[in-house]
């Protein structure tokens, strides 16, 4: 099949490789150059702006940061709906609010051009090796049509519901990740403050019913007081907002969401450091005074 | 061993038959001699009072609800230190104050009488079939001497420090499981606000980074609304309560903590106590208008 990508940061590169892969022609656009030049070195072409990708595909994918970008690269001037054709598919991979989305698929359809919001899950270690999962939302049967593509790039396809679908889901993962790895910087303060050494509490924890994959990665972070390599903080805090604002716009309270959004507020007060998510401790312990509290 | 245990309730009632069928010869002590009566019937001895049941043990269990009950049976009129005996120990098994924990270990000491913490957690399953969690605080040689008596009871017998750290380990367990709890509930009414499934949310999240233990069993009963216990809400509160409560003594901020536990106190006012406390969903319904 002829498809296009667009958006080739840690994320889109890999996964736009793992498409060629699987033996399909490709036609590429990034607003930087070189971050093409791994694709075209593999086989892809590169095309001026996303109108010409989308002139030359039948499946153009979307892997961009945020909800205005997936509007420009889409909606904006050169954008694709200005050259893909009727009956061509655009599947967005970001992870970008379920309003913004609907927004964008609503457009394209007056042009007859499918959209699906496929937001993904498992960071650049699951796009490098494919396992990506991947949430889907649209039409049930052009996610049919497409699934061979997903494939290339993820493990678990779950089809969710119509337009946005996907989008709610991933919000509700994000959600669910945020607050449970608040939850986990408290009860380190909490061992902390009492004195008793984590690493034996996070043995028994991860037996019982307060296991989690969180627990598991981002506990032992927390312990080993690894604050920069791993999960970019900057992502969580970017999602976590789009919880809050796709809550707003459905009315829902999120409490917990809420308060999760303001320690990653906290996190970034200091500007220009890349913190990993285990960094949500720093901001719990500064709360309740540690370090200075065991000098005293 | 000579053995006696306090507190017969639905997890006390089987950790102390398992250690009757596991050979030794028990004192029983419990508010309504009825809890005694399954205990009497498989060979026990009744006792008056908690003194009188720890009077000649080697070692002295005690399974009650809150704090307060613990400083009763133990230190009380007629409690277990007026029957134990220097070099007994006293282990007590329920979810109770860490800070507790250390002065009523204090107060033993002064006697002679060792004390371990060592909540559980598991439930009644877990108490039923002997695969209870165990964490334990105490001196690590009073601890492997009861160590076999333990594993007539549970699976994961971790000893996690001294006196109080199987109180710390357990409250982190309660942190850790209530916030995931919040997370998966407000995660599940997200998605039915927007129109969307929760059950195939819940299947897609399992796949990823999101997976937790909770995630699976509460998110499945909150997605069939079947809310039979489990663990009861009013207990899970109660719990919630002792981190919240020692958070405030020693000067700490848990605030995803103190969040759970109003909705815990919303959904025991709401007369859900008696529900499994994923019915917490209820409350983040209820505040948005989204009752399933």
């Amino acid at each position: 099949m002829k498809l296009g990508f667009i958006g080739l940061g840690a994320m889109g590169r890999p996964m736009a490789l793992n498409l060629m892969k699987g033996g399909h022609e490709m036609a590429v656009w990034a607003r930087r150059a070189q971050s093409a030049q791994p694709l075209l070195d593999a086989g892809a072409r590169a095309f001026a702006t996303p109108a010409e990708v989308a002139r030359n595909s039948d499946v153009v994918f979307t892997m961009v940061t945020a909800g205005q970008d997936v509007e420009a690269v889409v909606l904006g001037q050169d954008g694709i709906v200005h050259g893909a054709r009727a009956g061509s598919v655009v599947i967005d991979c970001s992870t970008i609010p379920t309003a913004t989305i609907r927004r964008v698929g609503m457009a394209l359809r007056e042009k007859q051009i499918e959209l699906l919001d496929a937001p993904v899950s498992g960071g650049e270690p699951g796009a490098v090796a494919g396992t990506l999962s991947i949430m889907v939302g649209g039409d049930e049967t052009v996610f049919e049509r497409v699934r061979a593509l997903l494939a290339c790039i993820g493990k678990t396809l779950v089809y969710i519901g119509p337009m946005g679908a996907g989008q709610v889901a991933k919000a509700a993962n994000q959600l669910a990740l945020v607050v449970s790895i608040q939850g986990i910087a408290e009860a380190m303060v909490f061992a902390r403050a009492n004195g008793v050494d984590f690493e034996p509490i996070w043995k028994a924890l991860m037996q019982g019913l307060a296991g989690s994959k969180m627990l598991e990665i981002v506990g032992q972070r927390m312990m080993q007081r690894e604050f920069v390599m791993g999960i970019d903080a900057s992502l969580h805090h970017k999602d976590a907002h789009i919880v809050l604002q796709t809550a707003k716009e459905s009315c829902t309270a999120t409490p917990g969401a809420a308060l999760a959004a303001q320690a990653f507020n906290a996190l970034f007060s200091e500007p220009g450091t890349r913190w990993d998510s285990a960094a949500i401790l720093k901001v719990l312990e500064a709360a309740s005074g540690f370090p200075e509290r065991e000098g005293r | 061993m000579n053995l006696a245990f306090i507190g017969l309730g639905i997890m006390g009632r089987p950790m102390a038959l398992h250690l009757l069928h596991g050979g030794h010869a028990m004192r029983v002590h419990a508010r309504r001699a009825a809890s005694m009566q399954p205990l009497v019937d498989a060979g026990a001895i009744a006792c008056a009072s908690p003194a009188e049941a720890a009077r000649g043990a080697d070692v002295v269990f005690v399974m009650v609800s809150d704090t307060p009950d613990v400083e009763q049976v133990v230190l009380g009129p007629a409690g277990a230190i007026e029957g134990a005996a220097p070099g007994s120990v006293l282990v007590d098994m329920s979810t109770i104050s860490p800070v507790v924990t250390r002065a009523i270990a204090q107060r033993l000491g002064q006697q002679g009488i060792d004390m371990l913490d060592a909540p559980v957690s598991g439930g009644e399953k877990g108490a039923l079939e002997a695969a209870l969690s165990i964490m334990v605080g105490g001196k690590s040689e009073t601890f492997e001497r009861v160590r076999p008596l333990f594993e007539c009871m549970g699976k994961n017998i971790v000893r996690i420090g001294d006196h109080g750290a199987g109180q710390v380990a357990k409250a982190c367990n309660q942190i850790v499981g209530a916030v995931t709890l919040e997370a998966v509930a407000e995660g599940m009414t997200l998605a039915r606000k927007n129109g969307v499934d929760p059950a195939k949310v819940r299947d897609a999240l399992l796949a990823g980074y999101a997976w937790s233990r909770v995630l699976e069993m509460h998110g499945a009963r909150m997605v069939s609304r079947d809310f039979t216990p489990g663990f009861k809400a009013r207990l899970h509160r109660k719990d919630l309560r002792i981190v919240v409560d020692t958070a405030a003594q020693l000067d700490i901020a848990l605030p995803q903590s103190a969040l759970i536990a109003q909705h815990l106190n919303a959904l025991v006012g709401m007369g859900c106590g008696e529900e499994d406390s994923a019915a917490v969903v209820k409350v983040l319904e209820k505040m948005s208008g989204a009752q399933a």
